[in-house]
């Protein structure tokens, strides 16, 4: 019982880091990650839940502007058929105007002519749909909702910009009108599968971003100097800074213990998730908003990055469901399995 | 990365399991006079020894079972998810113990490991003073050397279990000269000998577990002196943070009971004639209190994965130490306000008839403060880890 990286893992996450560390701002990042494996996901040799995180993780400490989250994601829930799914990047269409992340598709429909299927509807906070072939999109079919594969280019995709809280994940509105499908369609347990796996995901790169907003902040209270004395000497930063380690080091530990229970199948996967997506996005925002603090008035200007990955933050908060969906949905749970016993 | 358990370690969980059935302990039924309670916690200890439950990770030359570390923390994990008291020499085993086997010389080991395992001799420590709480270092207590022996003068104070105790580990200064810190010793006490004095201290659940420890020329032979001159120190924060980092695993196996309880309270009870359970603001409170159990967890197990791995206890235990307290005083104080006023009497029939709550509560509120405080963690934090620059 451990939670140490392999040798694999500890390369794995190396890598990507100086992967990133050249590239994460440059054209030929997602062609770089693809030829690295980030979307080899799944079966024998494919990347576990663990792997995707540490690419996460990595991805969030460096803002990269790629729709990974989605293509992952899709590519883990459906398993090896994802073949077809080639090198594309995959932008999910989950979210409809006016519901929740826990609601069925209402206003999206897959219907099956002599043709084949086609989708028809209306999805919200599509990020990254612009940049894609491929959507992965979420529709109510006869037998229970369906994920269904588009082409983002067809005449019958329509995306349109909407304003984006974080600019590097932009968002936008996806009308479909008779859009074909571009492979077969998945079922109810695929679509849980994505929405356990992004939940994770999201969570991942939210550390990564805390992470580094963490890394800053302590590197600028060591240097900057008020009252003749470098301000890391403060008691009340030292103490606030401590606490900012312990949320995201935890929020850590709680994302790597979740993909393990998806690695090793583990019954109380989907459920652990769940717990660590809820603390992590309470845990993410109080970290960036404790770095910001130290930061002082220079980290409310535009041109200071601390924004940036705060905005990252907040929109991986919300993706999949925030702190206050999971501990609802983790609530409902408690109490329905708390049974009374016959009083005796 | 491994969580499920191994084959071995699953047969070890069938074992204690088929123990547990047998011994059905419960840290409920325990008597409540404290001096028939000690002797109860004695024979249960006495009994888990001699199924190679206690000290299964420690040397067998000493009367331990020569195992892996990973096998104890299941027993301990086995034990509190089946409800079953602490040992009685918590202080021996989690605290002296761990020293004895580190810094002590063959003899003291030989001497004092086997019935400390065994509960027949009792430990208990000797650190705080009045005036040296957080700044331990600062303590006043003196051993003076009188060449074949020291003469301890000085008053302790949180003195666990000690009126039942047989040794002390008790720090003392021994000089005065350079930082005050390295004029530190740790000594083993007999609390036979003369000049010892006990006043136990009744604390806010209304037990009396502690103690005030006056030592007034106390004579202690050399060969009592635990690691070298001025090692005291060193030994005390080596030790403390290896009780921090063991023990939260079970220390949070316990926490998922008192979960489990509370929803079971939540179940049972109505109010204005409606299943408490049933509201949807008492559903979040527990499940935000059963996201702080489960995320120590996930804590715990990467931090002790290293220790279990080979690796020292590192500075990165008193995170684990910050979330134990974070979760058990927010697991307590969310039944404490989902029980409403129904804690504050206690109705027959009640859920908390027992006063289980009223002290769980509050003596919750010491868990940010035994062990080196809150504050002191994130000091140590801010040093070790962080790296930031001293005050």
């Amino acid at each position: 019982m451990d939670l140490e990286l392999s040798d694999e893992q500890q390369w794995l996450s190396e890598s990507v880091e100086t992967l990133l560390a050249r590239e994460a701002h440059t054209g030929r990042l997602w062609g770089s990650l693809v030829d690295f494996g980030a979307l080899s996901v799944g079966g024998e040799d494919g990347l576990g839940a663990v792997e995707m995180c540490l690419i996460a993780r990595a991805l969030g400490a460096h803002l990269a502007p790629v729709p990974y989250v989605g293509s992952a994601a899709v590519r883990f829930a459906a398993g090896p058929p994802a073949a077809d799914l080639g090198e594309h990047a995959v932008a999910l269409a989950v979210l409809e105007p006016g519901a929740s992340w826990a609601a069925p598709p209402a206003l999206t429909v897959l219907e099956t002519g002599p043709g084949g299927g086609a989708v028809s509807g209306r999805k919200t906070g599509v990020e990254h749909a612009a940049a894609v072939p491929r959507l992965a999109v979420v529709a109510a079919a006869p037998h229970g909702p369906a994920l269904c594969v588009v082409e983002a280019d067809a005449p019958a995709v329509a995306c349109v910009p909407q304003l984006a809280f974080d600019p590097t994940a932009p968002m936008y509105a996806v009308e479909l009108a008779g859009a074909r499908l571009a492979t077969e369609p998945l079922g109810a347990d695929a679509i849980h599968r994505m929405a356990t796996i992004g939940a994770l995901l999201a969570a991942a790169e939210a550390v990564g971003a805390a992470g580094r907003m963490l890394e800053d902040a302590c590197g600028y209270a060591a240097e900057r100097r008020q009252f003749g004395r470098t301000i890391g000497s403060f008691q009340a930063l030292r103490h606030l800074l401590a606490d900012l380690y312990v949320r995201q080091a935890s929020s850590w530990s709680s994302v790597l213990y979740a993909a393990a229970t998806l690695d090793e199948d583990a019954g109380e996967a989907a459920r652990t998730v769940s717990i660590a997506k809820a603390y992590v996005s309470r845990a993410a925002r109080e970290v960036a908003h404790g770095a910001m603090q130290v930061f002082g008035g220079i980290a409310v200007t535009e041109e200071h990055p601390a924004h940036r990955f705060l905005r990252r933050i907040v929109v991986r908060e919300r993706q999949f469901g925030d702190a206050a969906h999971h501990e609802r949905a983790l609530g409902r749970e408690l109490a329905s399995i708390a049974v009374p016993e016959a009083v005796s | 990365m491994k969580l499920t358990a191994t084959e071995s370690e699953r047969r070890l969980q069938e074992e204690i399991r088929g123990f547990l059935a047998g011994e059905r302990p419960d840290a409920d039924r325990l008597p409540r006079p404290l001096a028939d309670r000690m002797e109860a916690l004695r024979a249960w200890q006495g009994r888990c020894y001699e199924a190679g439950y206690v000290g299964r990770a420690w040397p067998q030359e000493f009367g331990g079972g020569g195992a892996p570390a990973a096998e104890q923390i299941i027993i301990d994990q086995e034990l509190a998810a089946a409800g079953a008291p602490e040992f009685a020499n918590v202080v021996g085993l989690d605290v002296l113990g761990p020293s004895l086997l580190r810094f002590g010389d063959d003899e003291q080991r030989r001497r004092y490991i086997p019935p400390i395992l065994a509960a027949e001799e009792i430990w208990c420590q000797g650190f705080s003073e009045p005036d040296a709480g957080s700044d331990l270092a600062s303590l006043r207590t003196r051993a003076d050397d009188r060449g074949d022996h020291f003469v301890i003068s000085g008053q302790k104070t949180w003195v666990s279990w000690g009126q039942f105790a047989r040794w002390c580990g008790v720090l003392a200064r021994t000089h005065d000269a350079g930082p005050k810190h390295r004029g530190i010793s740790m000594l083993i006490v007999d609390m036979r000998s003369p000049g010892v004095e006990l006043r136990p201290m009744t604390q806010i659940t209304g037990h009396a577990e502690f103690c005030e420890l006056f030592l007034d020329d106390v004579v202690v032979p050399k060969e009592n002196l635990l690691g070298g001159l001025g090692d005291g120190w060193k030994i005390a924060m080596h030790t403390l943070g290896h009780e921090r980092g063991t023990a939260a695993l079970p220390r949070q196996v316990k926490l998922r009971t008192w979960l489990d309880r509370a929803v079971r309270v939540a179940a049972e009870r109505t109010v204005d004639g409606e299943p408490m359970i049933d509201d949807p603001g008492a559903q979040v409170a527990l499940a935000r209190a059963a996201i702080a159990v489960e995320v120590l967890r996930h804590h715990a197990y990467r931090t002790v994965g290293e220790f279990l791995n080979g690796g020292a206890v590192g500075p990165d235990s008193s995170s684990v130490k910050l979330l134990m307290a974070e979760a058990e005083q927010r697991l307590a104080a969310t039944v404490l306000e989902l029980l409403g006023p129904t804690i504050e009497h206690g109705e027959p029939g009640a859920a908390d008839e027992d006063g289980f709550w009223h002290e769980t509560y509050l003596y919750s509120r010491a868990a940010s403060v035994y062990g080196g405080t809150q504050q002191i963690q994130r000091n140590i934090i801010a040093d070790r880890v962080l790296g930031l620059p001293q005050e």
